[in-house]
C-alpha cells in the first residue's frame, strides 16, 4: 500500500472500524505489532490478531474472513519498493514523448499525405508501446530478482504514534527491538543500520533526559532507556563471558573455536586482558566488580589485537526496577527463541502468543524463559557450525557452497524453523570464510537444507548470499528457487514470506541442486 | 468489606489532571465534570484521572499533601502521639497506591513518597494491634478510634468482631447450663 501521509490516510480511516491484523512470525513483526496494538487500546479501536507463517496461511485467513474485509493491512518487514515513479512514470514520460514525437512528426509531414501519417503515427505509437513494456518488465524484473529489507515495519509503526503524541518510552523500546532484529539476522546495511540508531537515539535523549536530573529523578520502576556503545557478544550480562565469547558467531569465527589452536587462542586473548580464567567462566553478574569496571575498553583495545575490529556496537539497554537490565540483541534473542521453540504445544500460535507476551514488561519470566532457550540455541548452532566445519561437510558445487544437516545430528529439530536455519547457515557461511584458505570459495554464497519433518520427508532450504564487506544485503535465491523448481518440476512450497526459504520434497532433492547450478553458472 | 470495595469507593475522591484533548462538560450522574481544554487544569474523580492517564490523554498532578517535607512532618507527628493523628485524605493509601503505579512519570521523588506513607501506615497499624489488644485483654466495653480511615478499620475490622462474637460463645459455655447432658463414650 504506497500513502504519503501516514497518519491521515491509514490511521484515521483504520480507527473507526473494527480492524484485522495479520502479523508474520518475527520479530520486527512482532515489535510492530505491539506498538500498534498499544495505538489501538489508547483509541479504544476493536481488532482481531492472527498470526500467519506464510502466504498460505495469509490467503486462507483471508478468503474465511472475505466478507467482512474492506482494506488489507498486513505487517512484515517492507520489502524495499523503488521509487514510486519508477514503475509508473514512465506511462507519463511516453505519452508526452509520443506527444513530442508527434510534434516533430508533423513539420516534415507537410510533404507526405494525411494517410501515411496516420499510419506512421500508429507504428510509431505501436513500437513505443512496446518498447514502453519492455521497460517495465525489465523494472520488475530487477525489482523482482532481489530480495532485500528496508526500514524496520517496528520503526514505522513508531512515527505513526510520534506523529500523533502518543509515543511513550515502552514504544521506542519496541521499535529499538525490531531495528536491532534487523540487524542481528543481516537484513540491512550497517550504513543503514547506523542511520537508524541515530533517529531512535534523539528519540530516546528525548523521553529520558530526566534521569539525568538529580532533584526530579524519575522513581525507579520506570524504564529508563540508555545508549550504549556496548560488545558485540551475545547475551553477556545474562551467561558467562566465557560462554559468551565462545557462542557469539563473531568471535567464534574469527578465533576459529572448532580448532585445538582456536582454543589456545581464546586462552591467549583472556590471558592479554589479565582476566582468570575462574572468574571468566562464572556468571557475569558474579564476576569481580573490579574486573568489570572497565570491561568494554580492555576487550576491545585486545580484540582489536587479534584482528577484530568490529567489537563494539552501537546498541540501547533498558532498565527497570533494581534487578532487570537487558541490551536489544538479549531481547531479540529470546523473542526469536520463544517463537521457533520446538515445544509443540495446542496449536502452533502458542508459541507466538508466548513470544508476543514476553515483549511487554509485565511478563518478565516469560523473557528469562527465552534466555535461557536462546542460549541452548546458539549452544546447539555452534556445536553444529564446529561439526560441520570439522567433518567438511561444506562442500563446493561450482557456483555456489552446498551443506545439509543430516536426519540424526543433535538438535536438528531446532533448525527446522526458518530464521534459525537462516541464522545457522549465516554464522556457518561466516565460520567457513574464516577457515578456509581457497580465495575463490570466500565468495561463493551458501545454500543449506535441514531435515523439516520425517513424515513427509521434507526439508528446508535456505539460500544465504555470498560473505563479503560492503554487500547491500540482496538476496537472489528466492527467484532462483522458483526458476529451478519450474525447471525440473520438483515438489516444492514457496511458502514463506522470505522467499529464499523454501521447503522442498528430499526425493527432488539431487535434481534440484542439479538444476540450481546450471542456473548461477 | 473487600479492600478492593474501600479502593472502588476511594476512587470517587477527586484529584486534578492537565487534559491534553478538548471536550465540552459532561453530564454524569454523579456530577457534571467541567470542560476540558488542553494545557488547563481540571478537577474530576481518580477513576476517570487513571482511565485517561492509560490512554495517553492527560497528565496528573500530584495532591498538595503528596510531598515529602509534609509527608515527614506527618509521619514523625504519628510517632510521637499516642492515639492517631489526622491524615491529609481519608482515602490516602489507595490514592497514593494508585497515582504511583499509572502515574509514576508525572509524580517526583516517587520513591521516598512511597517509602514516608508505607511508614504511616506501618506505625498506626502498630497502634491499632496495639490498641485491640489491651482491648480484649482488660475487656473494655468500647473503644475510641478517632481519625482511622476505612482502609485500616478494614484491615482489622471484620476479624475483631467475629473474633469477639467467638470469645463470647466460649465464655457463656463455660458455665454449664443445668438442661445440657455431657456425651457418654
Amino acid at each position: 500500500m504506497f500513502v504519503s501521509d501516514f497518519r491521515k490516510e491509514f490511521y484515521e480511516v483504520v480507527q473507526s472500524q473494527r480492524v484485522l491484523l495479520f502479523v508474520a512470525w518475527d520479530v520486527d513483526a512482532l515489535c510492530a505489532c505491539k506498538i500498534l496494538q498499544a495505538l489501538f487500546q489508547c483509541d479504544h479501536v476493536q481488532y482481531t490478531l492472527i498470526p500467519v507463517s506464510g502466504w498460505q496461511e495469509l490467503e486462507t485467513a483471508f478468503l474465511e474472513h472475505k466478507e467482512q474485509i474492506k482494506l488489507l493491512i498486513k505487517q512484515d518487514d517492507d520489502l524495499e519498493v523503488p521509487a514510486y515513479d519508477d514503475i509508473f512514470r514512465d506511462e507519463q514520460e511516453d505519452e508526452a514523448h509520443s506527444g513530442n514525437e508527434s510534434d516533430n512528426g508533423s513539420e516534415p509531414s507537410e510533404k507526405r499525405t494525411r494517410l501515411e501519417e496516420e499510419i506512421v503515427e500508429q507504428t510509431m505509437k505501436r513500437r513505443q508501446r512496446r518498447e514502453w513494456e519492455a521497460r517495465r518488465r525489465d523494472i520488475l524484473f530487477d525489482y523482482e530478482q532481489y530480495e532485500y529489507h528496508g526500514t524496520s515495519s517496528a520503526m514505522v509503526m513508531f512515527d505513526l504514534a510520534w506523529m500523533m503524541s502518543k509515543d511513550l518510552n515502552d514504544m521506542l523500546w519496541w521499535a529499538i527491538v525490531g531495528l536491532t532484529d534487523q540487524w542481528v539476522q543481516d537484513k540491512i546495511t550497517q550504513m543503514k543500520y547506523v542511520t537508524d540508531i541515530g533517529v531512535l537515539q534523539r528519540h530516546a535523549s528525548r523521553h529520558n533526559h530526566r534521569n539525568e536530573d538529580e532533584e526530579n529523578a524519575l522513581s525507579v520502576d520506570c524504564t529508563r532507556i540508555s545508549f550504549e556503545y556496548d560488545l558485540r557478544l551475545a547475551l553477556y550480562q545474562h551467561w558467562s563471558l566465557h560462554d559468551s565469547l565462545c557462542n557469539t558467531c563473531y568471535t567464534a569465527a574469527r578465533f576459529k573455536l572448532w580448532s585445538v589452536h582456536g582454543q589456545k587462542r581464546l586462552q591467549e586473548f583472556l590471558a592479554d586482558m589479565g582476566l582468570p580464567l575462574k572468574q571468566v567462566k562464572q556468571k557475569f553478574q558474579s564476576m569481580d566488580i573490579s574486573l568489570k569496571e572497565n570491561l568494554r575498553e580492555m576487550i576491545e583495545e585486545s580484540a582489536n589485537k587479534f584482528g577484530m575490529k568490529d567489537m563494539r556496537v552501537q546498541t540501547f539497554s533498558i532498565h527497570f526496577g533494581f534487578k532487570h537490565k537487558f541490551l536489544a540483541s538479549d531481547v531479540v534473542f529470546a523473542t526469536m527463541s520463544l517463537m521457533e521453540s520446538p515445544e509443540k504445544d495446542g496449536s502452533g500460535t502458542d508459541n507466538f502468543i508466548q513470544a508476543l507476551d514476553s515483549l511487554s514488561r509485565s511478563n518478565l519470566d516469560k523473557l528469562y524463559h527465552g534466555l535461557e532457550l536462546a542460549k541452548k540455541q546458539l549452544r546447539a548452532t555452534q556445536q553444529t557450525i564446529a561439526s560441520c566445519l570439522c567433518t567438511n561437510l561444506v562442500i563446493s558445487q561450482g557456483p555456489f557452497l552446498y551443506c545439509s544437516l543430516m536426519e540424526g545430528t543433535p538438535d536438528v529439530v531446532l533448525f527446522s524453523k526458518p530464521a534459525s536455519l537462516s541464522l545457522l547457515s549465516r554464522h556457518l557461511l561466516k565460520s567457513f570464510v574464516c577457515s578456509t584458505k581457497n580465495r575463490r570459495c570466500k565468495l561463493l554464497p551458501l545454500v543449506m537444507a535441514a531435515p523439516l519433518s520425517m513424515e513427509q520427508g521434507t526439508v528446508t532450504m535456505v539460500g544465504i548470499p555470498p560473505e563479503t564487506d560492503g554487500s547491500d544485503r540482496k538476496n537472489f535465491f528466492g527467484r532462483a528457487f522458483e526458476k529451478a523448481a519450474e525447471g525440473t518440476n520438483s515438489r516444492t512450497l514457496h511458502n514463506h514470506f522470505d522467499l529464499s526459504v523454501i521447503e522442498l520434497k528430499a526425493e527432488d532433492r539431487s535434481k534440484f541442486l542439479d538444476a540450481l547450478v546450471s542456473l548461477l553458472s | 468489606m473487600d479492600a478492593a470495595e474501600v479502593e472502588f469507593l476511594a476512587e470517587k475522591e477527586l484529584v486534578t489532571i492537565i487534559p491534553n484533548f478538548s471536550l465540552d462538560k459532561i453530564y454524569l450522574i454523579g456530577g457534571d465534570l467541567g470542560p476540558f481544554n488542553p494545557g488547563l487544569p481540571v478537577d474530576v474523580p481518580l477513576w476517570l484521572a487513571v482511565n485517561l492517564k492509560q490512554r495517553q490523554k492527560c497528565r496528573l498532578v500530584p495532591p498538595a499533601w503528596m510531598d515529602v517535607e509534609k509527608l515527614e512532618n506527618i509521619r514523625d507527628h504519628e510517632r510521637k502521639e499516642e492515639t492517631f493523628t489526622p491524615m491529609p485524605s481519608p482515602y490516602y493509601m489507595e490514592l497514593t497506591k494508585l497515582l504511583l503505579n499509572h502515574a509514576s512519570d508525572n509524580i517526583p521523588k516517587a520513591d521516598e513518597i512511597r517509602t514516608l506513607v508505607k511508614d504511616v501506615w506501618d506505625t498506626r497499624i502498630a497502634k491499632l494491634r496495639v490498641s485491640a489488644d489491651r482491648f480484649v485483654r482488660d475487656q473494655e466495653a468500647h473503644a475510641e478510634l478517632d481519625n482511622l480511615t476505612l482502609m485500616e478499620i478494614n484491615t482489622s475490622g471484620a476479624f475483631l468482631t467475629q473474633a469477639l462474637n467467638h470469645m463470647y460463645k466460649l465464655r457463656t459455655n463455660l458455665q454449664p447450663s443445668p438442661s445440657s447432658q455431657s456425651q457418654d463414650f
